[in-house]
């Protein structure tokens, strides 16, 4: 094939992707940035934003009132991703191993079930888990019982309103995770779990010294995914806690929208939305130094 | 790893396994028994487990108040057209990163896929603000344009597009193909199984998705997908004893995307294996 031919059909193929993703996600990234350094309300035109510098990002680091909502949101977002992601990983080695192994019959429809929470919209999730946490008539309060375990107020206090959510988010991606961590097992060649068979290493041990360390990869993957997910939680704040109680759930996906389309206030949600990617870069880059150390070992 | 286990053991697995199914399944199954109590059952406590006469007055309730037929419609669009245009964007482009050679294409592709980690809030209110110089806001035009390619799609296709033989693509070349043709009638053949998965994963992704649609939609209701009028439900209907019209309403909601992942389920769990695997 031509060079010069292959050229007309390499820009016709990208065209489509590159020129949607560049539009509708690539240039409101620039003007997300932008627009953080703008006083801009939402219902006007870009060509409306007046430069205000960095006045915005000292609103939101400020004493104001603006400045501790934004802090009490993202300090929530990220204490729940950080329970999400202690929660969801350890399960999922657990149910990862378990459905690995396959030597009992059953682990196959485990999996069915476990996976099907993931395809249920986060809506209908949202909905169920509060008639579940419901203090009087709901079932979990009554289970709760069963085990000489005083009735929890669940979501409607400040305490437990957020643990309450992480343990839905749970519930729900957990099957997800579990197929990743499978799917890391089975690169595992059997031949190193032999070798270590003979050297008489035990169960545990061979968890910890052979399978974790060779599901590093995996396992870093799935914190990052676990962490993006968690920080796009918004139906059950939107439609059931409206962020209550006093602000015990709002998180920032709920809080930017509010802020920036609700009271279209564009260019403060916007310095918001700044700030979350950069604290999400350094989370990240964290997550990735740390693995490097592990590796240097 | 193939070794013999006890049977004490085995009970104890299997136990497990048990308890863990049930706890996952209860909350699916507590929504369907609960659609189908009576008023006066919902209100019960300790709550009632199992309708003692079931009753399906709450899902005809449903009806009285949202538009379901619409709904469903609506959601349909949404997912079936977003589907459509990814499949479509994310062959083509999947073809090219995996086949071709250009200036500037590692640079193009890591652009791309770094889009893939990025927060949807983060460029929600200009893309708002796009929509809506476009004219497209409280429509399902804005609602499905900007979500007809995305970098998921683009990453899967080029990863199953590598694996198929250079020779079966130069060989369709010496026969005159078109590179049109070639991806359709020879590369798309011979990736079907991950053209399937990515079909289900956007198809129930955008089923599900509810923050852009409530953004864009405005409270237009005629054009509101069957995720957005189940809030609404909820609203409509605060007090207990019309749990079952909520949970009817949900269990309405949850059918289509779950139906589709238990006939094809085996593609997803393949499929997220492989990619995953890469990230």
């Amino acid at each position: 094939m031509r060079i010069a031919r292959q050229n007309w059909w390499t820009a016709g193929f990208l065209a489509p992707s590159v020129g949607l993703i560049g539009v509708f996600v690539l240039i409101p990234i620039v003007l997300t940035v932008w627009l953080s350094l703008h006083r801009w309300s939402t219902a006007t035109p870009f060509g409306d934003a007046e430069w205000v510098g960095l006045r915005n990002f000292d609103a939101l680091f400020s004493s104001e009132l603006v400045g501790r909502d934004f802090r009490q949101a993202l300090r929530n977002t990220f204490v729940y991703a950080g329970l999400s992601i202690a929660l969801l990983i350890p399960l999922s080695i657990l149910f990862g191993v378990i459905v690995h192994r396959a030597a009992v019959r059953g682990t196959t429809f485990l999996r069915t079930v476990l996976f099907a929470t993931y395809c249920v919209p986060m809506i209908a999730v949202a909905i169920v888990w509060s008639k579940l946490y419901s203090p009087t008539e709901g079932p979990i309060n009554q289970a709760l019982g069963w085990f000489g375990i005083s009735p929890q107020p669940w979501l409607s206090d400040t305490g437990t309103a957020l643990i309450s959510l992480v343990f839905l988010n749970v519930w729900q991606q957990l099957g997800y995770f579990t197929v990743l961590v499978v799917a890391g097992l089975t690169q595992i060649p059997p031949s190193v779990y032999e070798a270590a068979a003979l050297d008489g290493a035990r169960n545990v041990k061979l968890l910890f010294k052979i399978t974790l360390p060779l599901l590093r990869r995996t396992l870093l993957f799935c914190v990052v995914i676990a962490l993006i997910n968690a920080i796009q939680v918004f139906e059950p704040v939107a439609t059931i806690t409206q962020g209550g109680p006093v602000g015990a759930t709002n998180v920032l996906t709920y809080h930017i929208r509010q802020v920036g389309i609700e009271r279209s206030q564009g260019g403060l949600a916007s310095a918001m939305a700044v700030t979350l990617l950069l604290a999400l870069m350094v989370v990240v880059t964290l997550v990735f130094a740390l693995m490097r150390k592990g590796d240097d070992r | 790893m193939t070794r013999r286990i006890s049977m004490s053991r085995r009970a104890a697995l299997l136990s497990f396994m048990l308890i863990a199914c049930v706890v996952t399944a209860f909350p699916i199954l507590w929504m369907v028994a609960t659609a189908f109590k009576t008023p006066d059952e919902a209100l019960q406590t300790p709550p009632v487990w199992v309708p003692g006469s079931p009753t399906t007055d709450a899902f005809s309730a449903v009806g009285d108040v949202i538009d379901i037929p619409r709904s469903f419609l609506n959601s349909a669009l949404i997912a079936g057209l977003t589907t459509a245009g990814i499949l479509l964007t994310s062959l083509l482009a999947g073809y090219v990163f995996a086949k071709y050679r250009f200036r500037g294409k590692n640079a193009l592709f890591a652009l791309l896929i770094a889009t893939m980690f990025l927060p949807p809030i983060v460029t929600l209110i200009p893309l708002f603000r796009i929509v809506t110089q476009l004219g497209w806001d409280a429509s399902l035009v804005g609602v499905i344009v900007p979500n007809l390619a995305n970098a998921f799609g683009i990453f899967l296709m080029r990863q199953f597009i590598a694996g198929v033989p250079d020779e079966l693509i130069e060989a369709a070349r010496l026969d005159g193909a078109s590179e049109l043709r070639i991806v359709f009638r020879i590369v798309a053949p011979n990736v079907l199984p991950a053209i399937a998965a990515l079909a289900m994963f956007a198809f129930v992704y955008h089923w599900n998705s509810y923050l852009w649609p409530l953004t864009v939609l405005q409270g237009n209701e005629q054009a509101s997908p069957i995720v957005i009028s189940l809030a609404r439900l909820l609203t409509y209907t605060g007090s207990a004893a019309n749990t079952p019209q909520v949970m009817a309403g949900a269990t309405l909601a949850v059918l289509p995307p779950l139906i589709l992942f238990v006939i094809l389920q085996r593609f997803f769990v393949n499929t997220i294996s492989r990619a995953g695997m890469t990230g």
